[in-house]
């Protein structure tokens, strides 16, 4: 055993616990002093306040509802379609409508449901899965949440007033960006703002998954749910924001006619197609791979074995993270683009297939070396491995570039896709749905009305679209409103919408499950499958907190391999057993070994995540009606509800610097730098952002390689001289920012305020020295000055967000809740501007050095 | 391919079931390991290279040169112009919505598109290329046999991209020489009964979009109508060629083809349609 | 717990924190393969296309390969002896050990650069197939 050293800000006291000190009763009486505490401090709110709770289990519970929902409704927009396509020449919707269902069925499939699902499950199950009281930000969750259903009611409501997008999910431009009507913005506009809330919920999640685990859970011995979260949520992070660069030129384009997909005036559609796949393939990643981690949870519970290739797995994970990145251009094979390029995505697209092959086969290992036990989830998990084996297998046909070149866009790829998403989604999301939900609702579901709802959809899904894979092949194009009757496509179709019912009748039975009365129950067993994962520690009846106490864990498998786990958790025998200062905590710990570090506060319920995400939703929906100045506004209160938030709530100056966790080890409660976990979720986001940034520099050498015509010739620069010094200038603020944090933590409060008076000066004057750079030039012109103006907006935003940061600090410093010792504030604002200068440098060089020099 | 696929899907289930349902007792962890090595790196690394190495090379076909005949088309919506560019000559025989090939020879396509993009498809004559707006991108077909194949647009470009069709006629080497050649005259001059139509064409204002060559008529942003009567479809590749159909469509663009951009001649009596419909039919 | 004791908390969480990016640098190395390769071909065949050019991108793009492989084997076999499995057949390393997570993670890093250098091996092939920007 190890102590550790004697720093003020370091934990101290004995650790890892010894048996001794864990077989040590504790007292009744106190257990009960203590449940009674726990149980008012996570108390969740009644009435109609109930809806300012934040805690992981309420908003997990409305997210994963809201979700669902919006799938149902996407559901119903297919069940219109196929009814138009049953026959040929049919006159059941128009083309307008059509035109609106498949575009909205698609992206509220994928924007609303499967990535959000995703994040809903994980907020409701992660923390329970590593013993934790909460996510580390719960207010975060609650407003990703506000924002999601907020945007998704906007995006999708369109659809009632007639006026949805119609360009397909995919947006293309011309098409999209000259459609009249505001369908395109309502779905750039819309989505761009629950993509923010996508990447706010990975942002989250990653940090629960580094920080927020047990003591004593390595990293060989978390959960492989918790592996996947960080591999999908990485994979979040650097996908989603190429799409939102994508958005910010496409909504330039569309409002201010700055023409960067307009081919008469410089731009190249390509482009568009570049970004929004770069976030497209990896998407279906995103999607495939968080359902691949439920299955990893069921198969060993029905093995009865653990899992088999545990390494192989997070290799296949991390494996297919990277390589989902490679294949974005396989929707793109069609493009006539060279072939070396398509023999690049060719080639990775099949070599995605060896870890994603390795996925199932380690499944298949343990069920084979384990004793299985069918039981209703692992049906649908069978089901699922049937649907996408099928799917896969054609994704290596599609792959193939002659062949692809032929099902392209065809009801083959329609097939397909539904093969891989309802194989790596649907079925393991509905898996998940019936393991799960004795954990999160202490109640069963019907098995009897469990297999009726697994065979219909199973049938139902494979009469639909089985026989898509022939419709394809004899030519039948996808985003047709209607096929004429000599095609010979009739029968095949009509087989398609019969399944089409049979699997909506299937989901009709699910959803009376769900949905039925359960009171009649009463107390089911705790651990109702046997699983031996932490989640199955719960508490049966319900109890807010979470874990009765955070335990120490040695195994993959705790509740099979440690003896006395349960009976020590419900004892409150491990870390935190208590709350008596009445505040909600949490423990974190190091991202490798899991050592304890912090006692970590969490906040409670409140109104403001919702207000603050109401305004957010006004400042991106207002201005698909053109309502710039309230747009404007609605964006400045978000501003102030956020600031209010963070100022009242985090990174406080604690009352007691450090605390007795329980098991003699002592933590400090606070933490700055790499220790807290906001400077991780500032890291974090901001290589989410440095990802979009990156991806509009490739929009300027993408215009460079395709286009003749860029840099026209005899073209304005941007001024050179003011760029130069603008940027030395942005240079001067970041060194006086990391000069305010060095001189604060030595004590120099007044010259660390003078820094930090400075600093947000010199950042504003740099950035007016960008601005008056490119005035000369005319961005709606041509591509090229729009580029420009594109890197300038990018640039000052980021400089605003950063000022309100250095004011922030220097306010702190001011009334006292930012003070040399606790300066978490500082260290996080010094992060932002390290990614800052950099974008301050990379955008200079594009803005004053690099046209000059290109030929 | 697809056999294959099936026969490994087969493999993969049936294993799946054998060990969830006939063997449900615990085996020895060695074939556990055994399996994942082999079924999850070995076997599908031996497959999918021989799958890439194999076809890697095939994609040249279709990318490799013509033999001589160049078809221009640029895709509109929702239509096809052609062109066709007989090997050394650079004057376009324009036709439309129509795609007529010489059996044997190889012929190559340079697809452009006017305003959105689309892609130029022939599912029983090869692979698809999209067609984009400010680019110019090429593919080559070399048909086997002849026949009338139906082709169509297979990128969503709009309301009715279900409504862009075209067919796609292959034939014998000389018979395409001859018809290419009536294709660049003039038009016929049509019988009698016709011209209160061609009467009415010039009257209504068609040459405005259209083009009849020789006659008065020179638009050139609808599809040309010289040799209409001659094609085997009609409002790419929607309605068949009769008298009928022409009047059905002058009189009823908008309900045929949501959002056309010819507009729908419903001022006018059935009996000028017909008369409409009769001149265009004539123009052989 | 030996290996820990004696050394401060910081330097602990230096070497975590470097292990975890040992675990992906295989597969970052295949990323810049395929990045690097796919820009200069999207360059050389957007900007030159002609045959010397292609040529020269096809040397260069098999010289990086012939870099990248080199790499991944290193790293590939540092992983191998970080995993030890010759020594101590342990496969799973499911155990509350620094050993365990450290030949987990050697595992895990071996596994990646076997995927990683297959992954390199198969985006040549196109390079080496096909000769033409067309």
């Amino acid at each position: 055993m190890s102590r550790f050293p004697e720093d003020d800000m370091a934990p101290r006291g004995p650790y890892p616990p010894t048996e001794e000190m864990l077989n040590e009763p504790v007292p009744q009486e106190l257990q009960e002093a203590q449940k009674a505490r726990l149980r008012a401090v996570w108390k969740t709110p009644e009435g109609w306040r109930y809806w300012s709770a934040v805690n992981n289990t309420e908003v997990g519970i409305w997210y994963t509802m809201t979700a669902f929902f919006f799938m149902l409704c996407a559901g119903v927009l297919a069940l219109l379609m196929r009814t138009q396509l049953a026959v040929p020449d049919n006159t059941f919707l128009d083309a307008d409508r059509y035109n609106q269902f498949f575009t909205m069925h698609g992206s509220a499939m994928m924007f609303l449901f499967a990535v959000p699902m995703f994040e809903a499950i994980s907020i409701l199950l992660l923390p329970a899965m590593l013993g934790a009281r909460d996510m580390p930000f719960p207010r975060l969750s609650a407003y990703g949440y506000w924002c999601f259903l907020i945007g998704g009611i906007f995006v999708f409501g369109s659809v009632l007033f007639d006026s949805a997008p119609k360009s397909g999910w995919f947006m293309y431009p011309p098409l999209a960006t000259r459609d009249e009507g505001i369908g395109s913005d309502i779905w750039l506009l819309g989505l761009s703002f629950i993509e923010v809330a996508s990447i706010a919920a990975a942002v989250e999640l990653i940090v629960g998954a580094l920080k927020c685990r047990p003591p004593g859970m390595r990293v060989n011995i978390m959960p492989l749910y918790a592996w996947y979260v960080v591999v999908v949520g990485g994979m979040i992070l650097f996908a989603f924001p190429p799409l939102i660069a994508g958005d910010f030129l496409f909504e330039l384009e569309r409002s201010m006619d700055w023409p960067f997909f307009d081919h008469e005036r410089g731009g190249d559609p390509m482009l568009w197609q570049h970004l929004f796949w770069i976030f497209g393939h990896p998407e279906v990643y995103i999607i495939f791979l968080p359902s691949i981690a439920i299955a990893a949870m069921i198969v060993p519970t029905v093995a009865r074995h653990p899992i088999v290739g545990y390494s192989w797995i997070v290799l296949s994970a991390v494996g297919t993270g990277f390589l989902s990145f490679g294949l974005w251009v396989h929707h793109m094979f069609t493009t006539g683009l060279p072939q070396i390029s398509l023999g690049f995505f060719s080639a990775a697209s099949e070599a995605v297939v060896i870890p994603t092959g390795i996925q199932l086969f380690a499944f298949v290992a343990t069920l084979m070396v384990g004793r299985v036990k069918m039981t209703l989830p692992m049906l649908w998990i069978a089901g699922a491995l049937a649907i996408f084996v099928a799917g896969g297998l054609t994704g290596v046909m599609l792959a193939i570039v002659p062949f692809n070149w032929q099902a392209h866009d065809t009801y083959f790829v329609v097939a397909h896709l539904h093969y891989t998403l309802f194989g790596g989604m649907v079925f393991p999301v509905m898996a998940g749905v019936y393991y799960f939900f004795p954990f999160f609702r202490k109640k069963l579901l019907s098995e009897r009305l469990g297999r009726w709802s697994f065979w219909l959809i199973f049938v139902g899904f494979n009469l639909t679209f089985l026989p898509m894979h022939l419709t394809g092949l004899r030519g039948m194009p996808r985003r047709i409103f209607t096929y004429p009757e000599v095609a010979g496509w009739d029968w095949l179709n009509l087989m398609s919408t019969a399944g089409a019912y049979v699997t909506a009748a299937g989901f009709a039975v699910f959803v009376y499950d769900l949905l039925r009365p359960k009171g009649y129950q009463g107390v089911i067993p705790r651990n109702p499958w046997g699983g031996g994962t932490l989640e199955w520690s719960h508490d049966v009846p319900e109890e807010a907190w979470g874990a009765r106490s955070v335990p120490h864990i040695t195994t993959r498998y705790p509740l099979w391999d440690q003896p006395k786990l349960l009976e020590r958790i419900d004892s409150g025998r491990f870390y935190m057993p208590d709350a008596l200062e009445g505040v909600r905590e949490t423990i974190t710990t190091s991202v490798i070994d899991a050592r304890p570090l912090v006692a970590q506060r969490v906040t409670g319920p409140a109104w403001i995540t919702l207000w603050a995400a109401a305004f957010t939703g006004g400042a991106f929906i207002l201005p698909t009606f053109s309502f710039y100045t309230p747009a404007i506004i609605c964006a400045a209160f978000a501003i102030i509800c956020v600031l209010y938030w963070l100022w009242t709530t985090t990174a406080q100056v604690p009352t007691e610097p450090r605390k007795d966790v329980g098991l003699g080890l002592s933590l400090p409660t606070y933490a700055s730098g790499p220790n807290a976990v906001g400077w991780w979720a500032v890291f974090i986001t901001m290589l989410g952002d440095s990802t979009a940034f990156a991806s509009l520099v490739f929009g300027f050498f993408f215009y460079w390689t395709a286009r003749p015509d860029f840099i026209p010739a005899g073209a304005d620069h941007a001024t050179g001289l003011a760029v130069a010094a603008g940027i030395l200038l942005f240079v001067m603020s970041w060194g006086l920012t990391v000069g305010a944090r060095t001189l604060n933590r030595r004590g120099s409060v007044p010259a660390a305020r003078g820094a930090l008076v400075l600093a947000p000066l010199c950042a504003a004057g740099g950035a007016g020295l960008v601005i008056l750079s490119v005035l000369p030039l005319d961005p709606v012109s041509h591509v090229y000055p729009a580029v420009m103006w594109a890197l300038m907006v990018w640039l000052v935003a980021h400089t605003f967000l950063g000022v309100i940061m250095q004011l922030y600090c220097l306010a702190g410093s001011i009334w006292g809740k930012m003070t040399p010792r606790y300066d978490a504030d500082l260290c996080n604002t010094t992060l932002f501007w390290h990614f800052m200068v950099l974008t301050a440098l990379v955008t200079g060089f594009i803005l004053g050095v690099a046209p000059r020099m290109m030929p | 391919m697809l056999v294959s696929a099936v026969v490994l899907w087969c493999l993969v289930a049936a294993l799946f079931i054998y060990v969830t349902r006939v063997r449900t007792g615990s085996m020895p962890r060695r074939w556990a390991e055994t399996l994942i090595i082999g079924g999850g790196i070995v076997f599908p690394l031996i497959v999918l290279s021989a799958l890439l190495v194999y076809s890697l090379p095939q994609m040249s076909p279709q990318r490799s040169e013509g033999d001589g005949l160049v078809v221009r088309i640029t895709a509109e919506q929702w239509w096809w112009r052609v062109e066709y560019l007989p090997e050394g000559s650079d004057t376009p025989i324009v036709s439309a919505n129509e795609v007529r090939l010489p059996r044997g020879a190889r012929s190559e396509f340079v697809l452009n598109a006017h305003n959105v993009i689309h892609s130029f498809w022939i599912p029983a004559l090869g692979g698809k290329t999209d067609m984009i707006p400010g680019r110019e991108t090429f593919m080559s077909l070399e048909p086997t046999k002849t026949g009338i194949f139906r082709g169509q647009c297979a990128e969503f470009c709009g309301a009715s991209h279900a409504l862009m069709a075209f067919e796609a006629v292959v034939m014998e080497p000389e018979d395409f020489d001859t018809w290419l050649a009536a294709e660049a005259r003039d038009a016929v001059p049509v019988p009698a009964e016709a011209e209160p139509g061609q009467a009415l064409f010039e009257r209504e204002g068609c040459g405005a979009c259209h083009a009849v060559r020789g006659t008065s008529a020179i638009g050139r942003v609808g599809p040309d109508l010289t040799h209409v009567g001659s094609r085997k479809s009609l409002g790419a590749g929607i309605l068949p060629m009769t008298p009928e159909a022409l009047a059905d469509w002058i009189g009823h663009t908008g309900t045929i083809k949501p959002e056309v951009n010819m507009p729908s001649y419903d001022h006018l009596d059935p009996d000028e349609l017909r008369a409409l419909g009769l001149y265009l039919e004539a123009l052989e | 717990m030996n290996r820990m004791s004696g050394t401060g908390e910081a330097d602990n969480f230096r070497e975590e924190r470097d292990s975890l990016w040992r675990l992906i640098f295989t597969p970052t190395i295949w990323t810049f393969h395929f990045a690097i390769a796919y820009a200069a071909t999207a360059v050389t065949c957007a900007r030159h296309g002609g045959e010397e050019a292609v040529d020269l991108l096809r040397t260069g793009v098999i010289g990086l390969t012939v870099v990248a492989l080199g790499l991944i084997l290193w790293l590939g076999y540092g992983a191998w002896r970080q995993w030890d499995i010759i020594e101590d057949r342990d496969w799973e390393n499911d155990q509350g050990h620094n050993e365990d997570r450290h030949q987990f993670m050697g595992h895990a890093a071996f596994l990646l650069a076997i995927i990683s250098f297959i992954g390199v091996v198969f985006v040549t092939l196109p390079v080496v197939l096909i000769g033409t920007c067309r």
